[in-house]
């Protein structure tokens, strides 16, 4: 057991080490300088110019040799300190980041549950119940075979401009100042809803077809066949298939959580949401390297934690995994 | 099981809270709810989170910075040509390189300080204190800045250059010794500044990743000076993501004032939105800009005049003003200049050369130079033999000059050139602009301004090096032109026959050789609503002329007075 | 074992089946031989702007006049490709990615989810940026091969799983102790009881393939030539299609999408019914 969890923390440290080198090459690969990208935009005279590039490069640390670069990252890193950002110039990265991310996890986390509780309860019923299969689960299937950003948008003008009942930009009115009261709270509220219904609604069909063929496959097995020669009820025949077919659901579930960091960037260009997400895509449109890093770190460290929690869940849970990933036969 | 699921929904409730409380800290007597008669709602400058409050980074301060709360010696109306007295209360030439200033008294800075001659004298001199502040080159032809007593400077020039002073004097905002003497050269050139302190109409309210929040500053001198009061308590202007939300916020009724391009306006102005322009009939809006068709003059085949006046005759602007921008633009003139500026153009040099839409003409250009489709594939070659294939370059996303240059190159393929559209991102576009690596591109950044100079100025940007980052991207290099242009520069300001004079030479040059061909007047984009604030600026009579911007430089050019005339409408 | 004709007779009469592939094959026509019924270019400024869908425009026109009919069904054939081949690419290394990795066990299984992982957690946003930089021009066969190498740590993990369930089963055993070469089981006794299960992972990847493809040109990482529904959808709302009121330019391009992928799950469960009679008797 503990070789085994050393060995999978070697691992996740070695994944951690490629992955953030990679995330470090890759904004580096990009063609561009993003001091020009940013100076241009400036209209200075020519001897301006040039001294002000020379200026942001070295503040940026651009003028060093790539492996210099690399190093001090690291070091930075360390520090906790990853960098100024270019895009929202002169704002450091961490805090762009933490100014933004607490919007997206308060849009993602309760959508990806909701829809997580509610996609496999539906999904273990529609398994269960040929009646509900036939008619509930398509209309599941229908929204998530629908293109998000198109329902989203509909959403958006449907309740928003022709019937005005929810607003269609901003986390909270624009009218507000954030402060303890039942109209900030109230507003946050409004604000969150249309968003949220989005996601839900496409993440929901999802889960449910996900947890549908699980259960199936479970029913399958020869644990299923046995308990039914043996005239055990189809209840608890149920009931063991669900708690398996549960297992890769959880996989699921837990990756999603792990990329929330990664913000929502279809919904907050259609709702004007604040979030990580846009200032992603703004960050990569404007070159701004130190701004994707720390972006990308986060996602990183997200998705390795969540895939850490799924390991040790599944070998407190499976016996069956964990003498599989040990090389051993059955 | 159900443990992890509370504890799920623990974490769920917390992040909910943390959004709440994180912002939540605001200072004492505070408003937290705004009344929507007292505010106004803007949009269309901001296209990330504010994070910028430093007059000096022009090109990044959040809306409003430059304008509302830092303010101008002269404020500039384009219409009329007036430079009104604002910091300053009369400025003038007392000799050909003297040229004196008396400030406004009774002008306090934000905090109390009152405002006088240090603060100019310390302003102009950050130039000669740092080499990286924008303005730093003025110190090449301004031997000295005197601080004659409290409320007088004298200012004496080397080399004077009238254009580019006057230009001074409206553009830069003044910002305070008393604060600023300690700033080191980072922080002055790239601080945030994050509690400015200014002399202006506005102060800072509060700001978060999707607004900037300006109240108003109860003590501001031009109340008292020229009974000028602006009527909304606090401007709250909206980060933009996309045009789209933009629309259906105006539509809503929560923006008051969009400065966004919003295609299909003019389709909505009769549709009962209570919606303005400031022209009610086409082209709608004022013209802010020029769009060229920038034409890499240091790459074949661009490099032949010829070529590139058959380009000029290929392109069928009116196509672009219509189909593309449904009439909310106007087709401009083939010296480039803006309408403000049209005593300015010789119409004998544009009868004589100035192109328009001719493909024929085009084609006959092209013959008479030498280029001839020797491959029979469609397309011309050089008269070298070589290939010519061509693209041309705009920002991925800005949709409207997308859809134009599909135009253009479907005019250029007509004629035989072998031309396409291509949309890199920004920062693709930006750099190969910037480093001459292009064949053709699309550019509008010089504003409209006090002087045609301006627009020469970065038309024919001299010397041309390595990286260009302020204009003339097309590379064209004629001395002779750039000559003309400083002696323009030295021209003053108020001698109009001897600017005329000087610019007929310079479109001359420009319409002969055709380094960069104007196609556009780019607008200033401005629709509002009357649903809350009425009596905005409009062409009709009785109306006020001022600009109806919130855009960054344009506060100084009279939009500031825009909000002292606005109403609240009758009807609520 | 079923034999292949017992596979078709109930396929063939298995109505979730019929309707989804109808459907499905309704809409690849269109793509194909739709084109063929307009005259117009998928371009070009052929009629009045912003024109309610009439007899002469069958789905409208756009801002600038363009033909919507004309529009929809040519992106309709570069939807279908970029499912297909992104789609299939996805399944396919996801597949073998999946089996060795399950079969393997062990290290081999520990470097392969590694990669998995890496894959899985590299912002696909940032590649295609980089990919996007350097190759200013990319059609909808980028896309495609762009959508396929990312897309497939799902697929491989979903294999993965399923082999690790089957290898653990007498019938694998048998085959080992006979000496069987392991590539050799994988194909003749794994394989073919996952034939299904490889189906449905296929049917899976083409709809991501598709969606994915779509909310990428949305965001303006899409192919810069040619057309396709992302790309109108991307196009209306640039344009304040539906805030102007032009459903007809917004609405057809994402109702379709929805409609095919639809399809294809519809038709993902009436395959399992086929190949687990269980479910048909539920």
């Amino acid at each position: 057991m503990r070789r085994y969890f050393a060995r999978k923390l070697l691992i996740y440290a070695l994944t951690f080490f490629l992955a953030v080198t990679i995330d470090w090459l890759i904004p580096r690969f990009m063609p561009g300088n993003p001091v020009q990208t940013m100076l241009s935009r400036a209209h200075l005279h020519a001897e301006a110019a040039d001294v002000m590039y020379g200026y942001f490069m070295r503040a940026f640390g651009l003028d060093l040799p790539i492996w210099q670069q690399y190093v001090n990252f690291w070091v930075a890193l360390v520090h906790g300190d990853l960098g100024t950002s270019v895009f929202v110039f002169p704002t450091p990265v961490l805090q762009v980041i933490l100014n933004a991310v607490p919007y997206d996890i308060f849009l993602l986390l309760p959508a990806i549950l909701a829809s997580w509780l509610a996609g496999n309860w539906f999904g273990a019923f529609a398994a269960r119940s040929r009646w509900l299969d036939n008619t509930a689960l398509p209309v599941g299937y229908i929204l998530t075979a629908t293109p998000y950003m198109w329902l989203a948008i509909l959403l958006a003008w449907v309740f928003g401009i022709i019937l005005h009942i929810f607003p269609i930009a901003g986390a909270y009115s624009f009218a507000l100042r954030p402060h303890l009261s039942w109209t900030f709270v109230w507003s946050l509220f409004v604000h969150w809803v249309l968003p949220f219904l989005s996601l839900f609604m496409v993440m929901l069909g999802g889960w449910a077809i996900g947890m549908r063929n699980m259960i199936i496959y479970e029913l399958e097995a020869d644990y299923a066949h046995y308990l039914e020669a043996l005239g055990a009820p189809r209840r608890l025949i149920r009931a063991y298939a669900f708690r398996n077919a549960v297992l890769p659901q959880l996989t699921g579930l837990a990756l999603q959580l792990g990329v929330i960091v990664a913000g929502a960037l279809a919904t907050e260009i259609v709702f004007s949401y604040p979030g990580i997400g846009y200032l992603i895509l703004q960050a990569i449109q404007n070159e701004d390297y130190f701004l994707l890093q720390g972006c990308f770190l986060f996602i990183i460290v997200g998705v390795l934690l969540a895939n850490f929690i799924i390991d040790v869940a599944y070998v407190v849970v499976d016996p069956r995994t964990r003498t599989g990933m040990q090389g051993e036969t059955a | 099981m159900r443990r992890v699921l509370f504890i799920l929904s623990l974490l769920a409730i917390l992040s909910m809270l943390t959004v709440g409380v994180v912002p939540a800290t605001e200072p004492e007597g505070a408003d937290v709810v705004y009344e929507r008669s007292e505010t106004l709602y803007t949009s269309g400058t901001q296209w990330g989170p504010p994070s910028s409050w430093n007059p000096m980074v022009t090109w990044g301060y959040a809306m409003g910075t430059a304008g509302l709360c830092y303010e101008t010696l002269f404020i500039y109306d384009p219409f009329t040509n007036e430079y009104m007295p604002w910091l300053a209360e009369e400025g003038k030439w007392s000799s050909a390189t003297e040229y004196d200033l008396k400030l406004r008294q009774g002008i306090t800075w934000s905090d109390g300080q009152p405002f006088t001659a240090a603060d100019v004298v310390f302003t102009v001199e950050l130039g000669k204190k740092f080499a990286t502040v924008q303005y730093s080159t003025i110190w090449e032809w301004l031997q000295s800045v005197e601080q004659v007593d409290d409320y007088n400077v004298k200012f004496t020039f080397s080399d004077p250059l009238y254009q580019e002073w006057a230009h001074f004097l409206y553009y830069r905002a003044i910002v305070p010794k008393h604060l600023w003497e300690s700033k080191t050269e980072e922080e002055v050139v790239s601080g945030a500044n994050d509690n400015p302190v200014g002399t202006g109409p506005y102060l800072y309210d509060t700001h978060s990743q999707d607004r900037m929040v300006w109240v108003k500053n109860a003590t501001w001198w031009a109340k008292d000076a020229l009974g000028l009061d602006p009527k909304p308590k606090r401007i709250v202007d909206i980060v933009n993501s996309s045009n789209n939300v933009a629309l259906g916020l105006v539509l809503q009724g929560g923006l008051d004032l969009s400065n966004n391009f919003l295609p299909g306006v003019a389709t909505l102005l009769q549709s009962g939105y209570a919606l303005e322009t400031y022209y009610p009939e086409p082209p709608y809006m004022l013209s802010a800009n020029t769009a060229w068709l920038i034409l890499n003059n240091t790459k074949k085949p661009m490099d032949d005049p010829a070529f590139r006046r058959a380009m000029a005759y290929a392109v069928d602007v009116s196509q672009i003003v219509q189909v593309v921008y449904g009439n909310i633009v106007m087709a401009a003139n083939p010296t480039g200049l803006l309408p403000v500026w049209d005593e300015f153009i010789d119409q004998s040099v544009v009868d004589e050369l100035g192109p328009s839409y001719d493909p024929a003409k085009a084609k006959q250009i092209l013959a008479d130079a030498g280029y001839a489709d020797t491959d029979s594939d469609g397309f011309v070659e050089s008269p070298d033999g070589s290939k010519i294939e061509l693209s041309i370059i705009v920002p991925f996303g800005w949709t409207d000059w997308m859809e134009s240059i599909k135009v253009i190159a479907n005019g250029a393929q007509a004629v035989g050139i072998n031309l396409k559209p291509e949309y890199p991102d920004y920062g693709g576009y930006a750099d190969a602009r910037n480093s001459g690596k292009f064949d053709m591109l699309i550019s509008n950044e010089v504003q409209i301004s006090n002087t045609p100079w301006r627009y020469y100025d970065w038309m024919f940007d001299a010397p041309i090096r390595e990286t260009m980052g302020n204009g003339n991207y097309e590379r064209y290099d004629n001395q002779q032109v750039f000559d003309l242009i400083v002696q323009l520069d030295k021209t003053p300001i108020d001698d109009i026959a001897g600017m005329k004079k000087v610019i007929s030479e310079i479109q001359r040059i420009q319409l002969t050789d055709m380094p960069l061909i104007p196609l556009w007047y780019n607008g200033m984009w401005a629709q509002y609503s009357n649903a809350v604030w009425t009596n905005w600026p409009s062409s009709a009579e009785g109306r006020n002329h001022y600009l109806p911007t919130s855009w960054r430089e344009y506060w100084n050019m009279t939009a500031i007075l825009m909000l002292c005339d606005l109403k609240l409408a009758e009807t609520e | 074992m079923k034999t292949k004709s017992e596979f078709l007779y109930f396929a063939l009469r298995n109505s979730k089946l019929r309707i989804g592939l109808a459907v499905v094959l309704l809409f690849l026509a269109l793509a194909l031989i739709g084109p063929f019924f307009t005259t117009f270019t998928v371009d070009g400024y052929v009629g009045p702007s912003s024109q309610p869908p009439s007899s002469t425009y069958w789905f409208g026109t756009t801002t600038f006049g363009q033909d919507v009919y004309t529009q929809f069904v040519h992106g309709l054939g570069a939807t279908f490709l970029v499912g297909i081949i992104g789609g299939g690419l996805g399944t396919l290394i996801g597949v073998v990615i999946g089996f060795t990795a399950g079969y393997r066990g062990g290290i081999v299984d520990e470097l392969l989810n590694i990669l998995t992982n890496i894959v899985l957690v590299i912002p696909t946003l940032a590649l295609l940026l980089i990919i996007s930089a350097y190759l200013e021009v990319r059609g909808v066969l980028l896309e495609s091969l762009f959508i396929g190498f990312t897309a497939w740590p799902w697929a491989a993990r979903a294999i993965r799983a399923q082999t690790f369930s089957l290898r653990s089963r007498e019938f694998i055993d048998l085959a080992r102790l006979s000496g069987m070469k392991d590539w050799k089981i994988i194909f003749t006794e794994v394989a073919p009881n996952m034939m299904s299960y490889l189906f449905m992972t296929f049917i899976l990847q083409f709809g991501g393939a598709v969606l994915i493809a779509a909310t990428l040109d949305f965001v303006g990482l899409g192919p810069t030539q040619g057309i396709s529904l992302g790309l109108m959808m991307n196009n209306a709302v640039l344009w304040s299609a539906l805030t102007l009121g032009m459903w007809w330019w917004f609405v057809p391009p994402g109702l379709a999408i929805t409609i095919i992928v639809g399809a294809m799950y519809i038709m993902n469960v009436g395959l399992d019914e086929v190949f687990n009679p269980k479910l048909r008797e539920m």
